[in-house]
């Protein structure tokens, strides 16, 4: 029904979240943004904030922020694990993630005792194609 | 009226520097008249009714018995016995049901046309040469707050020298537009009439996400988060809109002429980000780790390209100039005391140098 589901990418192999963010797996690494839907129905996003690399996140809780013109929106973290890198190109240019949301609008890195687990629970693409159309 | 219709920022951008035009018919349009009406008018809202001459408008308020806001508005005076009063689009059901309750004790009609009367706020720097244009007369030459009877691309409209950008501007009343199929071809052609002829003026449509921007910018107030039932205009800092020496009193006098005497419990400041980070609405206010007050509306600045917002706090607890902290979801950032508009007023809005 949505517009925004229609025409939004969503990429094989990845894993995603109700809360429109992806997870990527790179080997005890978990690569975490947001999905083309959420960064296009966010829009002209203005600041990207996430917490800081040593912090201790909860797969489900939130991890940090995204504001963009028209909100605020909470970054929730796919996984369990310690935030080892945040992407410090956003600081200066948070607009990467509309332009690349999947590439080099990542958001950040999370170091992960057992990254299946968590990602078990997590939608693959088909699933998540099928969740946004019917949002 | 869409959030937006390209990007939030650039409209925002063409309201500042060239021509913004935003659909408002949402907003409610009650026409009062009769032998009573200028008593009717100053029992319900707190300016100087009998003050207004023949197509003169201004801006205020309606408040409850205890000084809280019902609505703010604006009225216009378009004939010796009429007025236009023009209510948020939210409240145009509790304002109507107030008007109607009053207006027994009075000789006045009260007529509900919001769904005969379209409106387009027409505003920035080129608004005025485009209406002007339009108009086929010298619209610069209308008072500020003015409303008048004229003709725009040959339909009957009221121009009102206002707007809620902080920008030169007008808006305009497009009459005989009845909410059906016939008066909705007209409205979207009179719509795309203004973009042809405004060209060459810059000008871009500009949804409910500009309109939020540029009236936050400009540091005006919005009902539902500066103004509530439980806020007065003296807290609101809006005495702009509240006269003391009139008859009869409106209803509220009493409690606001207390309150003047008192003192308010809150009082409304701007605050521009100095760390990172956007205020949104309900974020708590610091100072020094201690709660002084809360956001009530916050967001991106486009023109200052930082964060800014309007918030209550207690009296006293924070002066223009002031650092105070802002609780962005349990970061704790600096965010400076100022006061409106938050742009240049050299270089932005209604007065700047030309």
């Amino acid at each position: 029904m949505s517009k925004g589901a229609k025409g939004t990418k969503v990429i094989d192999g990845l894993y995603y979240t109700k809360e429109h963010e992806w997870a990527k797996v790179q080997g005890d690494m978990v690569i975490v943004g947001i999905t083309d839907y959420a960064q296009n129905a966010l829009h002209e996003i203005t600041f990207v904030e996430i917490k800081e690399p040593g912090t201790d996140v909860t797969a489900g809780e939130e991890c940090g922020l995204v504001e963009s013109m028209k909100a605020s929106s909470d970054v929730f973290s796919p996984v369990s694990g310690q935030i080892a890198e945040v992407n410090t190109a956003l600081d200066d240019a948070p607009e990467i993630v509309n332009q690349d949301p999947y590439g080099k609008g990542w958001m950040c890195k999370i170091k992960c005792s057992n990254p299946k687990q968590d990602l078990k629970k997590l939608m693959d693409s088909k699933a998540y194609s099928a969740f946004i159309v019917s949002k | 009226m869409p959030v937006r219709y390209t990007d939030i920022r650039e409209e925002h951008m063409a309201v500042r520097e060239a021509v913004g035009i935003f659909d408002t018919t949402h907003m409610s349009r009650f026409f009062v008249s009769g032998p009573q009406v200028v008593d009717f008018l100053q029992t319900l809202t707190t300016n100087n009714v009998a003050k207004l001459g023949l197509n003169e408008g201004h801006y205020a308020t309606c408040l409850n018995e205890k000084g809280g806001i019902h609505d703010d508005l604006m009225i216009y005076r378009i004939g010796e016995m009429e007025f236009i009063w023009i209510t948020n689009a939210s409240n145009g059901p509790k304002i109507k049901s107030h008007l109607i309750a009053n207006a027994k004790r009075f000789k006045v009609v009260v007529e509900d046309r919001s769904k005969d009367v379209v409106m387009i706020a027409v505003q920035g720097p080129n608004a005025l040469e485009l209406l002007s244009k339009m108009a086929g007369l010298d619209a610069r030459a209308l008072p500020r707050f003015s409303c008048n009877s004229v003709k725009l691309a040959g339909h009957d409209c009221y121009l009102c020298r206002t707007g809620y950008t902080g920008e030169e501007g007008g808006e305009v009343l497009l009459l005989n537009t009845p909410f059906n199929d016939a008066g909705k071809k007209k409205a979207i052609a009179f719509w795309e009439e203004i973009l042809k002829q405004g060209k060459d003026f810059g000008v871009k449509p500009c949804g409910l996400g500009a309109r939020d921007s540029t009236r936050l910018e400009a540091g005006l107030v919005l009902y539902g988060h500066e103004l509530d039932e439980n806020t007065t205009p003296l807290e609101a800092r809006i005495s702009y809109a509240v006269k003391f020496k009139v008859a009869p009193h409106y209803i509220g006098y009493d409690a606001l002429s207390k309150q003047k005497e008192a003192g308010v419990t809150k009082t409304r400041i701007g605050l521009v980000m100095v760390d990172k980070g956007i205020p949104r609405e309900q974020y708590p206010v610091l100072i020094n780790g201690e709660k002084i007050g809360m956001v009530t509306s916050g967001g991106m600045s486009p023109v200052l390209d930082c964060g800014i917002a309007m918030a209550y706090v207690k009296p006293e607890s924070a002066k223009e100039g002031d650092t105070v902290e802002i609780d962005i979801k349990g970061r704790v950032r600096k965010a400076k005391v100022t006061g409106w508009p938050f742009y240049d007023p050299q270089k932005y809005g209604e007065n700047r140098a030309r």
